[in-house]
């Protein structure tokens, strides 16, 4: 599945790169520690998180992650925004929790990295 | 969300946005400056320090409230206690030292009943896990607009410092109440431009 079909499905705000939405999502992973996410994320998988600060795109683009997805509602710092424009990055946010929305990428079919 | 920071009602049993705390470290320092409210400081004075060639960042908070006993400062890292009557757990200081603790850093607290409180955090700067400052000047004003404490404070990067005292703020303002509405703008920038002054000008 596309990060853009998985935008449209959960019906996430594209806030960076929505010219970059056509890669295969390969999985899902969910954390708020980025030393955790540098550790277990795969390339290709869709990351979700609370964290909305410069450095997700940093660990987003070195892991080579399919799309950051931001949840609860949270903030994205608009520094952040810019590193993921120029890194062509693709941040989505929603007001789901983490939970629900690891619950839905699990209905859709999304698998864990495990 | 700049600007909209308040104290929390000290008699109030809310529970905190937590998570935000894993986004900014300033909602820790918010927490702790209550907790020396809560003990009764008039006095707070706050320091964040930023050893880029160390790779340091040191958070001290000091303050001159009514202090802890050994017993109580045992525990203070314990969730399940906490000082107040109207909640039975206190995550601030656990929160705030684990944060550290991931960042290869310590928190260590020092006390004494009668003379104050002294909060000591450390972070690793460039760790991957350290979380921004985060929205200081919302942090500061909320301290400063409480009016209950004069707050000294300073913030150093490598050479570069922005320190001001609310001693000082006063007699700038003369007359003028630190709660006219006006003074919270002229606050605002007088703190932004000051934590703006600290950014590397590379």
């Amino acid at each position: 599945m596309k990060l853009q079909e998985i935008s449209q499905q959960l019906s996430l705000e594209v806030q960076s790169a929505a010219g970059n939405l056509g890669k295969e999502v390969t999985g899902g992973y969910a954390s708020d520690l980025l030393s955790c996410v540098m550790a277990k994320a795969q390339a290709g998988n869709v990351w979700v998180t609370i964290q909305g600060h410069p450095n997700i795109v940093a660990v987003a683009s070195l892991l080579d992650l399919a799309g950051i997805i931001v949840a609860e509602g949270m903030s994205v710092d608009a520094a952040t925004l810019e590193k993921a424009k120029e890194e062509n990055v693709p941040i989505l946010t929603t007001s789901l929790t983490t939970y629900t929305v690891v619950g839905e990428l699990c209905q859709l079919g999304i698998p864990g990295v495990d | 969300m700049e600007g909209q920071r308040e104290l929390r009602n000290i008699s109030s049993p809310d529970l905190k946005d937590w998570s935000a705390c894993m986004r900014e470290l300033s909602l820790h320092i918010l927490d702790a400056v209550e907790n020396s409210l809560e003990a009764g400081a008039t006095f707070v004075e706050l320091a964040i320090e930023e050893d880029l060639a160390a790779d340091w960042l040191t958070i001290t908070i000091r303050d001159n409230g009514r202090g802890m006993s050994e017993e109580q400062l045992a525990r203070i890292s314990d969730p399940f206690f906490t000082t107040r009557s109207t909640r039975h757990v206190g995550l601030g200081v656990p929160l705030f030292k684990t944060a550290a603790e991931r960042c290869g850093g310590d928190l260590t607290i020092t006390s004494q009943l009668g003379q104050g409180t002294t909060l000591r955090a450390t972070f690793q700067h460039s760790h991957i896990d350290r979380a921004p400052l985060g929205d200081i000047t919302g942090t500061l004003l909320a301290v400063i607009l409480s009016g209950s404490c004069d707050l000294h404070y300073a913030h150093r990067v490598d050479g570069r410092e922005f320190a001001f005292s609310t001693e000082d703020v006063r007699a700038e303002l003369g007359d003028i109440p630190l709660t006219h509405p006006t003074v919270r703008e002229w606050l605002q920038n007088f703190i932004n431009e000051g934590e703006v002054s600290l950014q590397r000008q590379d």
